[in-house]
C-alpha cells in the first residue's frame, strides 16, 4: 500500500503533463527536422515536394565530408584520453583515498566546476591559448621554445585541450559509481587465491566496472559530438565541426542543408548509443540500483 | 642482463597510488588553473589586456560592466536568466515529483515514459532548439525567451528532476505512508504530510538541477530566444563583437551567481535532511 493505487487512473494522469511537455518539445521536433531535410523547392512551407537532393548535394561536397570525417576522429580522441584520465581519477578517488574527509574535498574539487556554465569555462581558456597566452609564456620562460607556438588558440589543439577538462568529468562520474558497487569481497577471495593486483585489476574490478566506463563514453561522445559552442569559442571561424555547420547553415537561413547536417548528426549518435548498449545490458544495470 | 630494479608488489601497488595519486592531482590543477585566471584576469588594470601581464589591478573592468551601455549591457541578460532559471526550478520540481510518483503506480507503458524522459537528456540541445524553432516557425508562434526557450529549456531540465526523485522514491520507506493510510489518514492527506516532507531533500536537488542547468544552457536557447538575449547569449554575442577583460567580469560575475546559486540549495538541502532526521530520531 503506498499513497499511489498500482495501475491506477490517477498513476497515469501524473505522468500525461511531463510525457507531453517532452513529446512535444523533444520528439516531434526531432522529427520535424527528419522530414524538412527531404524538402526540395525553395519556400519554406509544408507544401514542399520530398526529394532527396539536399543529401545528394552534403555528399557530393568533399569539404563537408573531411569535416564529418574530422569530427568523429576529433571526438574518438577525446573519447580515448577523457576515459583514461577519468577512469585513474576515478579509481584513485575511490580505492586509494582512504580518509572520508580528503574523499569529500577531492570529490567537490571534482564536481563544483560542473556547477558553473560551460561557456565560462570555454572561455577561461582563451587567456591560456593565445600566442601570448599562459602557456606560450610559460614554455618561452622555461626555455623550450623561442618564438610563440601558434598552435594553440584557433587550433584543434586547442579545442581538443579545453574540452579534455571540461568533459572528463562525465567520463569519471559513471565509473567512480561503479567501482563503489564493487564488492570488496570479490577483490579479497582474488588476492587469497594468489592473484597479482594487475590480475585482479584486469580479471575482477575491470569487468565489472565496464559499464561505468560505457556510459561515461557515451555521454562524452554525445556531448563532444554536439558542442559547437567550445569549438566556436576557441577555434573561432577558423574550426569547426558537423555541429558548427549546423549552426552555419542555420544563420544563412538554409534551414534544409542545416536539416541535413543534424539528421546525420543525429544517426551518428543513434549509432554510437546503440553500439554502447549492446555492450552494456541497460536493464542489468537497472536492476543493480 | 641486468633489468628494472624488482620490486615487489606492495611496492608496486604504492607506486601505482603515487602516479594515480599524481595524475588526479595534476587534472585537478588543470580543471581550475583556467577558472581562477578568468577571476584574476577580471581585475586587471584599464589597460589590460586578454592575458597577462595584468598591467596592475583594479575594478575598471567591473565598472564597465555597470555602466554599460545599450550594446554590452548585461543587466537585463542576467535578471531574464534569473528569472527564467527560477521558472523552470519551479516547474521541473512539480512536475519531476508528479511523474516521478507516476512511476511508483508502474502505469502501464512506464518503460515507455522512462526511456522519453532518458531521451531528454540524450538528445543534443543543438538538435532539440534547431527542430523546435523550426517548428514555432510552421506555427507562426513568435520567439521569446519567456516562452518558447521556457518550453525549451524545461524539457532540458525535467529529466534530470525526474531521476534524481525517482532514485530519492526508489530509497524511500513505504511502511511510513502504510502506517498512516492505515490509521485512516486519505492518500491525498499522507501524500502531502508524509511522504512530501520525506522526500523533500530530493525535491530540493531536482529544483537545483532545474536552476542550474537553464542558467548555464546555451545551445537551446540560441535558437529559440527572441531578440532579447539571455546571459549566456549576452556573453557569446560580446565575445563575437570584442575580447576584453569585460568578458572575464562577467563569467567571474555569472560563476559567483551560480556558485552562490548551489551554496543556498545546498543549505536548504543540508537543513532538510537534518530536520527529517531529527523528527526520526524524536520519534524513536
Amino acid at each position: 500500500m503506498s499513497t499511489i493505487r498500482i495501475r491506477s487512473p490517477a498513476s497515469y494522469w501524473l505522468a500525461v503533463p511531463a510525457a507531453a511537455w517532452m513529446l512535444g518539445v523533444v520528439v516531434v521536433p526531432i522529427v520535424l527536422l527528419v522530414w524538412v531535410s527531404f524538402w526540395g523547392g525553395r519556400a519554406f512551407s509544408t507544401a514542399s515536394p520530398l526529394t532527396f537532393d539536399n543529401y545528394a548535394r552534403f555528399f557530393a561536397n568533399q569539404t563537408y565530408l573531411k569535416l564529418a570525417l574530422s569530427t568523429i576522429v576529433h571526438t574518438a580522441t577525446l573519447m580515448a584520453v577523457t576515459g583514461v584520465l577519468g577512469y585513474c581519477i576515478a579509481y584513485f578517488l575511490v580505492m586509494k583515498v582512504k580518509s572520508p574527509g580528503w574523499r569529500t574535498v577531492l570529490f567537490l574539487a571534482f564536481i563544483v566546476p560542473f556547477w558553473t556554465s560551460t561557456l565560462i569555462r570555454a572561455i577561461a581558456w582563451v587567456p591560456f591559448l593565445g600566442v601570448n597566452g599562459v602557456i606560450n609564456q610559460t614554455l618561452m620562460f622555461v626555455g623550450a621554445t623561442n618564438s610563440p607556438v601558434e598552435a594553440f588558440l584557433y587550433s584543434l589543439t586547442g579545442i581538443t585541450m579545453a574540452q579534455v577538462s571540461l568533459y572528463t568529468m562525465l567520463a569519471a562520474g559513471p565509473v567512480v559509481y561503479m567501482l563503489n558497487a564493487v564488492a570488496p569481497q570479490l577483490r579479497e577471495a582474488a588476492m587469497t587465491l594468489k592473484a597479482t593486483p594487475f590480475t585482479v585489476f584486469r580479471r575482477i574490478t575491470f569487468p565489472l566496472t565496464l559499464p561505468g566506463v560505457v556510459i561515461g563514453q557515451v555521454l562524452v561522445f554525445l556531448n563532444v559530438m554536439s558542442d559547437f559552442a567550445t569549438v566556436a569559442t576557441i577555434g573561432g571561424n577558423k574550426h569547426a565541426l558537423l555541429s558548427n555547420l549546423v549552426l552555419l547553415f542555420y544563420e544563412g537561413s538554409q534551414i534544409r542543408a542545416a536539416s541535413v547536417v543534424a539528421v546525420l548528426l543525429m544517426i551518428c549518435m543513434l549509432v554510437g548509443v546503440v553500439v554502447a548498449l549492446r555492450v552494456v545490458d541497460i536493464r542489468r544495470l537497472g536492476a543493480e540500483r | 642482463m641486468i633489468g628494472w630494479p624488482k620490486i615487489g608488489w606492495k611496492g608496486r601497488l604504492s607506486l601505482t597510488s603515487w602516479i594515480l595519486g599524481t595524475i588526479t592531482l595534476v587534472f585537478l590543477a588543470y580543471q581550475w588553473l583556467p577558472i581562477f585566471t578568468l577571476g584574476l584576469l577580471s581585475f586587471s588594470g584599464p589597460t589590460g589586456g586578454t592575458t597577462f601581464p595584468m598591467n596592475g589591478t583594479s575594478l575598471h573592468w567591473y565598472e564597465e560592466l555597470w555602466r554599460a551601455t545599450v550594446m554590452n549591457d548585461f543587466k537585463p541578460p542576467l535578471v531574464r536568466s534569473s528569472l527564467l532559471a527560477l521558472a523552470c526550478s519551479a516547474t521541473t520540481v512539480v512536475l519531476s515529483v508528479m511523474a516521478a510518483q507516476a512511476m511508483r503506480g508502474q502505469f502501464s507503458g512506464n518503460g515507455w515514459f522512462f526511456y522519453l524522459m532518458l531521451l531528454g537528456i540524450m538528445a543534443p540541445g543543438i538538435l532539440v532548439g534547431f527542430g523546435f524553432a523550426i517548428m514555432m516557425r510552421l506555427m507562426g508562434v513568435e520567439l521569446s525567451w519567456d516562452t518558447t526557450t521556457f518550453l525549451v529549456q524545461v524539457s532540458w531540465t525535467l529529466p534530470f528532476g525526474f531521476l534524481t526523485m525517482l532514485a530519492v522514491f526508489n530509497r524511500f520507506d513505504k511502511k511510513v505512508e502504510e502506517a498512516a493510510l492505515t490509521l485512516g489518514a486519505s492518500r491525498l492527506t499522507t501524500f502531502r504530510r508524509i511522504t512530501l516532507p520525506l522526500v523533500l531533500p530530493g525535491v530540493i536537488g531536482a529544483g537545483l538541477f532545474g536552476f542550474s542547468l537553464s542558467y548555464d544552457e546555451y545551445a537551446r536557447s540560441m535558437f529559440t530566444t527572441g531578440p532579447d538575449a539571455t546571459l549566456p547569449l549576452a556573453v557569446m554575442a560580446q565575445l563575437d563583437r570584442q575580447l576584453t577583460p569585460e568578458i572575464y567580469a562577467v563569467g567571474t560575475t555569472t560563476t559567483f551567481f551560480s556558485l552562490i546559486a548551489v551554496l543556498f540549495f545546498t543549505l536548504a538541502f543540508w537543513a532538510m535532511r537534518r530536520s527529517t532526521s531529527l523528527k526520526k530520531s524524536s520519534s524513536a
